[in-house]
């Protein structure tokens, strides 16, 4: 990392050439990905990745430039030419007292994922394939791979702040592939945690591994969904992944800032059913999207955004919080130093409401059940949004009756979050890497089981 | 440490333990604006450079990545540690550099000679250009991208290839409103800065948004569809996973075992192709130093070779195509080859149906596995061989393989996408879903 004498001058040079904030962000992230397929390691990478992001402000302007070559020339160059691109305004006599409070560390972490032999890990990843493999004659390839991470950020700018963080993941990603009379389908299914290697601790690997080999071995003699609009129960956990696409992206500064969302200027309007309620926390312990500052170093906190479908927050950036003349609410995120941050979500979820999950299928007459969603995407600007189904059923008479694959589910999404008419009471949350222009970052998305009265499915027609 | 110094030692230390080893050196700088809200919303000016290492002994390999040129012991050992751990049972190989590569000049500098100031007035333009009607509510970004790399791989077998790219990009968003809003998105590539026109980018994307006013849904059921150039190139990222000779060894593609037959429409041509003029992902070499070279992929509709490393090649007796890219087995440019149909003709031949000029979440709604797709789309519906109004609201679902079979019509209007090159295409029945 740099030393404290060398930030202050980049961050002077910026402000001497031009800017009214300036701030350096210095990465060291060390990153292992192993992939196993047909039982056998086939690749194991090590990553080591390092450098410098500085950024300068001018009024609602931004630049941003980064570079990994670490020396004081190169550095103050590059600073310059942040500082010059910005204007000529200039600032003199700089004072800069950085604010060197340790912040707690919420995520605690026992075994780093560096201290672990590799072969501990490739034993993980056998157990997985195993269990997998053997779920049933169905299941005829199986690809394990682990991935961890441990980030060190330096984040320090002209308002004083210096923030040191330690962001440390592990992630266990399995893909089943099922045949059968010539079909193929896959299933996945990808636990990880803010956590060191005790993540094997708290998750059983051979479930894990199962669950993805149930949803191929489930699909794989599904009859193509129904197409239409109907009713959908979308079960908990990644289920969450409708409210991250339909509403937080859109709720996201990056957008709301230009006017470019159609949640701009709605703050304490009703925008969705009264039964729902939805938060980003980027505070929970060891949660997959965590973190005990946000890439511009401001502490992360939990942030109400629905409140009983009322719209009571954004989540907002320095940049974002310029432009909308709001505080930034700790949601500035990067994949790494090559990309500038802005507003994203971290850990975003529905909160519980009253439903058994038993009860809202039983109160349904027809429909689809979606237990486990794949990704999807958004357009902010428009609300049109469209996700993947993995595994889905019919809904007949209040009762699942049979496997159904390749639905998809799309709508606007201020339509939908008004359509959700029973929330259940079983929360839970899924892992995901949630890709915007900041770059790929791990976040969280969550919910109860919740249905929504009418939603169009992308089936195939009889 | 300088690079040279680097390599030599790492080259080293390799041979003093019995091991092969392999660098390569991209060095890469970006230049990008993002106009938003009447004012520049992103300026990025940056660059950096990366090593990759590979060590190999026993048909196996070991590999680290670094951003910073120190510490080659200790890399080693990494690369050593990942070698220990890989088991699999295919061979592993490195390329001597004996082929013969492609001259291609891919560096012009016209992009690195254009002004700041320039750049900025282009993206100005683009943005207005954007918002050419009352009817655009928003241009949500108006984007200016440059690049340039340089990349170089040496081996210990005597490999040692190296070459210069630069190109650029741009795009925008124009949103349209009446009851509801409505997208409207285009991007051209460029080998250099005057390829790329502002007014033409922004005004293509302004009046794809207001084409979309009035939309409705149209009712489910099954359609004749025109698949334009914009969606198709997205639809063929599923034939790029299919085509991987990995995944047909790994038993993860549907064309496992289905060389030299006939898996698609007669009138269908695909290939791979080193260079192409005006496209920004030409080659001479891939990410093993392999020469790349143009490889036939469906010829009137059968099925003629896959795309292969030099691992996979191996395994299948064969050579290999030039393709290892990024890590994975990838297309240098896809190639769909142009047929006789403008997009008039193209729309007489429709003449009852519906055009998709745009579709969604590919990334999650369609499975190259299965083949089968699922995906939000838009467009207009055609009856009588003309335009009457435009859809948005709807999905459209299928297999990937059975639509290549149902290719009807192939357009002539082939349009040059990073790493694609695709016409329009008319297929005889698709399932949409919609009200």
């Amino acid at each position: 990392m740099l030393n404290q004498s060398l930030i202050k001058d980049i961050i002077g040079t910026v402000l001497k050439y031009g800017g009214d904030f300036a701030e350096v962000f210095v990465e060291n992230k060390y990153e292992n990905r192993i992939e196993l397929t047909d039982g056998k390691i086939q690749k194991a990478n090590t990553n080591n990745i390092s450098g410098v992001g500085i950024r300068g402000f001018l009024g609602k302007k931004a630049i941003y430039a980064y570079t990994n070559v670490f020396e004081k020339e190169n550095l103050l160059s590059v600073a310059k030419r942040v500082g010059e691109a910005l204007s000529e305004v200039k600032i003199n006599d700089l004072t800069l007292d950085f604010d060197n409070k340790k912040l707690k560390n919420r995520h605690v972490i026992y075994l780093y994922p560096r201290d672990v032999e590799k072969t501990e890990k490739v034993k993980i990843m056998k157990r997985a394939y195993e269990s997998a493999k053997n779920y049933s004659e169905l299941i005829k390839q199986v690809q394990i791979w682990f991935w961890e991470y441990d980030q060190e950020v330096l984040i320090a700018n002209s308002e004083g702040v210096w923030a040191e963080d330690r962001r440390v993941k592990t992630r266990l990603m399995i893909n089943a592939i099922a045949e059968h009379n010539g079909n193929m389908e896959r299933g996945f299914y990808g636990p990880g945690a803010s956590m060191g290697f005790e993540l094997f601790d708290r998750i059983d690997v051979e479930e894990a591994a199962k669950r993805a080999a149930r949803i191929a071995a489930r699909m794989v003699d599904a009859e193509p969904a129904p197409a239409g609009k109907m009713p959908v129960i979308i079960s908990n956990e990644f289920g969450g992944v409708i409210f991250h696409e339909a509403v937080g992206h859109a709720l996201e500064a990056t957008s709301v800032a230009k006017g470019a969302s159609v949640f701009a200027g709605k703050l304490g309007q009703k925008v969705a059913a009264e039964c729902v309620s939805a938060v980003d926390d980027a505070t929970i312990p060891n949660a997959w999207g965590s973190a005990n500052v946000d890439d511009e170093g401001t502490p992360t906190r939990r942030n109400l955004l629905i409140d009983k479908g009322v719209l009571v927050g954004y989540l907002i950036d320095k940049l974002g919080g310029r432009r909308m003349g709001m505080e930034s609410t700790g949601s500035a995120r990067r994949q790494d130093y090559t990309f500038a941050p802005t507003s994203r979500m971290s850990n975003t979820f529905i909160l519980p409401g009253d439903y058994h999950p038993e009860e809202i299928i039983a109160a349904t007459e027809y429909g689809l059940y979606a237990k486990e969603m794949g990704g999807g995407s958004v357009n902010p600007s428009t609300g049109e949004f469209n996700f993947a189904v993995n595994e889905a059923y019919l809904i007949e008479k209040g009762k699942i009756t049979k496997p159904v694959k390749g639905a998809t589910l799309i709508g606007k999404g201020y339509e939908i979050i008004q359509k959700i008419d029973m929330v259940g009471n079983d929360v839970g949350r899924g892992q995901g890497v949630c890709g915007s222009i900041s770059g790929a970052v791990p976040a969280d998305v969550g919910q109860p089981t919740i249905r929504v009265s009418e939603i169009i499915v992308g089936g195939r027609n009889k | 440490m300088t690079y040279n110094e680097f390599k030599e030692k790492l080259f080293s230390i390799a041979k003093e333990k019995g091991f092969e080893a392999q660098i390569d050196l991209s060095e890469s700088s970006e230049f990008s604006l993002r106009y938003a809200n009447n004012d520049i919303d992103q300026y990025t000016d940056a660059s950096k450079f990366s090593v990759s290492i590979k060590i190999l002994k026993d048909g196996k390999i070991g590999r680290v990545y670094t951003e910073q040129l120190e510490n080659p012991e200790k890399l080693f050992e990494e690369a050593l540690k990942n070698w220990e751990l890989t088991d699999s049972e295919d061979e592993e190989f490195f390329y001597n550099g004996s082929g013969k590569y492609i001259e291609m000049d891919l560096y012009n500098g016209s992009f690195e000679k254009t002004s700041v100031s320039e750049k900025i007035e282009f993206v100005k333009k683009l943005y207005n250009s954007a918002k050419c009607d009352d009817r655009i509510v928003m241009v949500p970004y108006a984007i200016y991208n440059n690049f340039k790399v340089s990349k170089k791989i040496s081996n210990t077998l005597g490999l040692d290839v190296s070459t210069t790219a630069d190109g650029g990009y741009s795009y925008a968003m124009a949103v349209s409103k009446d009851e509801s809003t409505h997208s409207g998105l285009w991007m051209d590539v460029g080998t250099k800065f005057s390829d790329l026109d502002p007014e033409k980018i922004g005004k293509t994307a302004c009046q794809n948004a207001l084409s979309l006013l009035g939309s409705k849904s149209v009712k489910s059921g099954k359609y004749r569809v025109i698949i334009k150039n914009t969606a198709f190139e997205d639809m063929l990222s599923l034939l790029i996973s299919m085509i991987s000779a990995e995944n047909v060894q790994k038993n993860m593609s549907p064309l496992k075992g289905k060389q030299n037959q006939k898996i698609a429409s007669t009138i269908l041509n695909i290939k791979d192709v080193p260079y192409y003029k005006n496209s920004i992902s030409n080659r001479p070499f891939d990410d093993e130093g392999v020469p790349t070279k143009e490889t036939p992929i469906i010829e009137n509709g059968i099925l003629k070779s896959f795309l292969y490393d030099l691992k996979t090649a191996k395994k299948d007796n064969t050579e290999p195509t030039g393709n290892s890219l990024g890590g994975s087995i990838r297309p240098i440019n896809l190639l769909i080859e142009s047929g006789e149909y403008d997009f008039e003709n193209l729309l007489k031949k429709l003449d009852d149906g519906i055009v998709i000029i745009g579709v969604d979440g590919m990334h999650s709604g369609a499975n190259p596995i299965s083949g089968n797709f699922s995906l939000g789309a838009r467009g207009y519906r055609v009856i009588n061989g003309e335009i009457s109004h435009p859809i948005e609201q709807i999905t459209i679902s299928g297999n990937f393989l059975q639509l290549l079979e149902k290719v009807e019509a192939v357009g002539n209007d082939s349009k040059i996408f990073y790493g694609i090159i695709t016409p329009s295409i008319l297929i005889s029945e698709l399932d949409i879903a919609g009200e």
